[in-house]
């Protein structure tokens, strides 16, 4: 798996916020097909990391690879593009429109023949279509026509999930995709994540769970103040070694 | 002591505007001031209206155009303002006298846009006349028309439209009278003559002009006096001062000035006192409202010019209870003025001072 | 440069998002998202919520609507002779026609969460150059009409455009911005005229657009301009990419922006929308009026605002319907209409809109209150309005 091109690498991302250097020369790589985990303590540069790889943050200095050949990433439409989808922190859903609107927000159907050039949206094929997505994940969603703004986390996060799973042909990142979620929901994201792997999609997971890490992981690959320090193999290793490469108490020495 | 005078100000720029029918002087300080309220909701103004209007609420409503006593409608030009508050009591008094029902309306501001959906409605309700201060001489004119069509006599008071004819009848201030009273109050204070000087708001507002141009007329027909020409203070009171003082630097021995309205008296009173002079000119303004006869009675100016509102009213009912009844009409009435001074202003004078309710 | 806000916005989210997921209520709803056995349990509840934030949210124009009703009703009982009568309601209908084309623009800003102050002193620009130009033509004909109308639009979709980028380019607060234009755009509208209004108006405008009829009809020209404006808008609105994206904007800028949805581009396309009605409503005021009414105008802005509110739309953003607008444009109109008619003092009439203002922001706020249990907008305030 390994001995191909990654789908996704970057090497030497430097980014400073003022004073903060929050990536510090950060390499990063997954495969097709692969779940990487990124971890590391608060503020050792994962979000920035994200940002940077979706194309939402512009970066100082530093090389992004997709496929093996270099690619600039300026926005989020360049990453949608190559097939890059991520889910934030904060879901990033807009908040008053209906769970088939910000499936489709941004890529919307157009309505077939003329009303399609005036801006008239088919509406019936994207509820159709997100029904399908929804389910496929197996994330039941109550009412196609409420705004999402009115349902629950977990409803919203199946949503954020599924819609970039949807899009995804090539990586999707997903930020804390467990942090607020109960032992059930937790249970059907790392499934999720397991599905997406399997077609073929390289999955980036950012957790502070380390034992999700592990249950679900392929590689994990370790930040520490803005760079990579460490590189593990998640069927190799233990909660208390990847504790270690975070916090630096452990000598870090990259075993891939 | 200007911060305090400049929460005064704001009925008084409406009054001005009231009385100038081609009035556009910029009212941006009023919008300012309305965007800090995001509710458009004047209710300090609401409850003096109210308070003043006393019963004719309920009178508008009763159907009782053809039998009963005549229903007339006063438009105001601004509610809530003395001038038309004023006029409003002679209205009021004049119909009791004659036996006729008034009800008065008026937009919130001075201006067509507003005024224009009252006077609509108003003929809907087809009164049997309509006393209007129009706020526009264009805008006004087509529903004004409208409702003469309808055969409701229209009475303008005060203001006028482009093409009055249709109106039954229209009374004013003779403002080139009032530019001569002022002059005449000059005069009064300064009986050995000496330079003298206009401050004015902007050019091209019709009923201001012809104050100007009276005050020019009577001073060109005393030779003691020496007419020193129009000062423009575009309604605004630090200008007024800035002019008024370069005036004093060119000629230190000017005697009289008149301003126009309240915020060319209130800067012309400033630049007077910053040049040390104010023992020295005599500065009239113009109009008899509340913050007028403040600055009356601080010494701001010397003199007043008052309009009559008043006897507008009284001649207003006059008017379209002749037109109404088949009685004598007059289609023009000019009205006159009174000279308000610190002497009077609480004896004779004190009738013609501008009411905020009757 | 924007990477403040982003993190700004973010670390409130984060806030908002976790103290909604820990509620005791948001677990056990969680988990009834992906489990169909657990949602059996809390299926019901589920739907009952979200039914009931979609029907509150279809309700309030509907709401709006019966209070319109209602008043209509009561006046209708006072004044059985005058206040409901074509030749009134005609009058009450042109008068708010000028209002409403502006009420579609301003529809539009708000639900992106902006605001736009500066509409009346556009419309006042854009009719004071509109009369110049047709003044320097001469004549009194459709020719000279026609420039008129369209050198308005173009005056108006200018100070929009401006107003678009100081807001989506130069990240200055719409208020702020719009505060400034407002009184810019007056300014200069006094600077050409020297304060002194303009009122040669061509013939064929007056009298065929201002206060004419549709031949043969006795529905005024004016209204039908509007309503026209009215049903293309509100299609776009309630249709369209366009109308969607401006939904999308109004509800999380930064989720739009991160779906590729060019937000700034976008709005500046609101802005100049909300000119291109003020350029619109330039036009017809002059035709109206046959004066450009420099010194009127000053309350426009605000009584548009108004009616945007009270028809339901959210100064949060993410809310509003075309419709809505409309019956809030008529509340004040009709019971102004009323309150003259019976002769009631006109004060009462602005007692009465404030009191309907308050009434519907309040609505807004409960109705924000009841479906913000996991979005981070219900723990936003106007404070919005200042700042980008």
């Amino acid at each position: 798996m390994s001995s191909t091109t990654p789908i996704l690498e970057a090497r030497g991302l430097t980014r400073s916020f003022g004073a903060v250097r929050a990536l510090d020369g950060a390499d990063f790589d997954v495969h097709a097909g692969e779940v990487v985990a990124l971890i590391g303590d608060n503020g050792a540069g994962k979000s920035t990391m994200v940002k940077a790889l979706s194309g939402n943050l512009a970066l100082d200095s530093g090389t992004i690879l997709f496929n093996g050949a270099e690619v600039d990433l300026s926005s989020p439409s360049v990453a949608s593009h190559m097939g890059i989808e991520t889910v934030f922190q904060d879901l990033a859903l807009a908040p008053h429109l209906t769970p088939p609107q910000n499936m489709y927000l941004g890529r919307e159907i157009p309505a077939p023949g003329f009303l399609g050039k005036l801006g008239f949206l088919d509406n019936k094929t994207m509820r159709a279509r997100s029904k399908v997505a929804f389910d496929e994940l197996g994330a039941t969603v109550r009412s196609y026509s409420s705004p999402v703004g009115s349902m629950s986390g977990g409803q919203r996060q199946a949503i954020a999930i599924a819609r970039a799973v949807v899009w995804a042909k090539g990586v999707v990142f997903l930020d804390e995709p467990t942090a607020a979620l109960g032992v059930v929901q937790t249970k059907a994201v790392l499934e999720t994540i397991r599905k997406v792997r399997d077609k073929g999609v390289g999955v980036v997971f950012i957790s502070h769970s380390m034992p999700h890490v592990i249950e679900v992981s392929d590689r994990v690959q370790v930040l520490r103040l803005g760079r990579r320090v460490a590189t593990f193999q998640a069927k190799d290793t233990s909660v208390e070694e990847l504790v270690g490469a975070m916090t630096g108490a452990l000598d870090a020495g990259a075993k891939s | 002591m200007s911060v305090s005078r400049h929460s005064h100000d704001h009925p008084v720029t409406q009054l001005d505007g009231a009385n100038d029918a081609l009035d556009s002087t910029p009212r941006r300080k009023q919008i300012m001031k309305t965007i800090t309220k995001l509710v458009p909701l004047i209710a300090a103004s609401a409850l003096a209206l109210t308070a003043c209007s006393g019963g004719d609420g309920d009178s508008g409503s009763d159907d009782s155009a053809s039998g009963g006593a005549q229903k007339l409608t006063f438009i105001q030009g601004v509610a809530g303002d003395e001038f038309y508050v004023t006029m409003q009591c002679g209205i009021e008094a004049q119909a009791e006298e004659v036996g006729a029902e008034v009800n008065t309306q008026g937009p919130a501001k001075f201006d067509p846009t507003l005024q224009k959906p009252i006077v609509d409605s108003v003929v809907a309700s087809q009164p049997d006349a309509i006393l209007i201060a129009p706020t526009d001489v264009s805008a006004m004119q087509a529903p004004l028309k409208a409702a003469a069509d309808q055969d409701i006599e229209v009475v303008l008071v005060d203001t006028t439209v482009e093409d009055p004819s249709f109106a039954a009848s229209q009374i004013s201030s003779d403002n080139e009278g009032g530019g001569a009273a002022a002059f005449e109050a000059i005069q009064t204070a300064n009986p050995d003559g000496g330079k003298i000087l206009v401050m004015s708001t902007d050019p091209g507002i019709s009923t201001v002009d012809a104050r100007v141009k009276g005050f020019e007329e009577a001073a060109a027909a005393d030779s003691t006096f020496e007419y020193l020409g129009v000062q423009y203070s575009h309604n605004d009171t630090a200008t007024a001062a800035q002019l008024i003082t370069a005036a004093l630097a060119k000629d230190p021995d000017i005697i009289g000035v008149f301003a126009t309205n309240t915020f060319s008296a209130a800067g012309t009173a400033t630049g007077v006192r910053q040049a040390d002079k104010q023992d020295q000119v005599t500065v009239v303004g113009f109009d008899a409202g509340p913050d007028q006869v403040g600055q009356l009675k601080d010494g701001t100016v010397q003199a007043l010019i008052a309009q009559d509102p008043y006897q507008i009213g009284v001649d207003g009912v006059d008017q379209a209870m002749a037109a109404l009844t088949g009685g004598e009409v007059t289609p023009k009435i000019q009205t006159g003025f009174h000279i308000i001074t610190a002497e009077n202003v609480d004896g004779e004078g004190a009738q013609y001072l501008y009411k905020s309710s009757c | 440069m924007s990477n403040d806000s982003i993190s700004a916005k973010n670390a409130t989210a984060d806030a908002a998002g976790v103290a909604a997921d820990a509620s005791p209520t948001g677990e056990p709803r969680s988990e009834a998202a992906v489990s169909p056995d657990a949602s059996l349990l809390t299926s019901g509840s589920e739907g009952g919520i979200g039914g009931f934030f979609r029907r509150i949210v279809k309700v309030q124009s509907f709401q709006i609507l019966l209070v319109l009703l209602a008043i209509f009703v009561v006046f209708s009982a006072l004044a059985p002779d005058t206040f409901p009568t074509w030749s009134n309601m005609r009058l009450v209908i042109q008068n708010v026609s000028i209002l409403a084309v502006l009420g579609i623009g301003m529809t539009y800003v708000i639900i992106t969460s902006g605001i736009d102050l500066s509409i009346g002193s556009v419309l006042v620009f854009s009719g004071v150059i509109a009369a110049k130009v047709m003044q320097g033509m001469g004549g009194d004909g459709w020719g000279t009409a026609i420039v008129g109308i369209l050198v308005s639009i173009v005056c108006g979709v200018l100070w929009g455009i401006f107003n678009g980028l100081l807001i989506a380019k130069a990240k200055v607060p719409p208020l702020i911005v719009t505060l400034g234009t407002l009184s810019g755009a007056l300014g200069l509208a006094q600077v050409i005229t020297g304060g002194v209004d303009i009122r040669e108006v061509p013939a064929v405008l007056a009298s065929n657009i201002g206060y004419g009829n549709i031949p043969g009809t006795t529905i005024p020209t004016i209204s039908v301009i509007a309503l026209v404006l009215l049903l293309i808008l509100g299609v776009v609105l309630h249709k369209t990419k366009f109308g969607l994206y401006t939904y999308a904007v109004g509800s999380n800028e930064e989720s739009a922006r991160r779906v590729g949805v060019k937000v700034d581009r976008h709005l500046i396309f609101v802005y100049a929308l909300s000119g291109l009605m003020a350029g619109m409503a330039g036009i017809l005021s002059l035709a109206q009026y046959s004066t450009t009414a420099i010194a009127g105008q000053s309350t426009t802005s605000l009584a548009v605002i108004a009616a945007v509110v009270i028809g339901g739309t959210s100064l949060f953003g993410g809310v509003g319907t075309i419709f809505g607008t409309i019956v809030g444009l008529f509340i004040p109109a009709i019971l102004q209409n009323g309150f003259v008619i019976t002769g009631v003092q006109p004060f009462w009439q602005q007692v009465a809109i404030g009191a309907v203002l308050i009434v519907a922001v309040y609505i807004d706020q409960r109705r924000r209150a009841a479906a913000s249990r996991a979005t981070k907008t219900g723990k936003r305030s106007l404070a919005h309005l200042f700042r980008r």
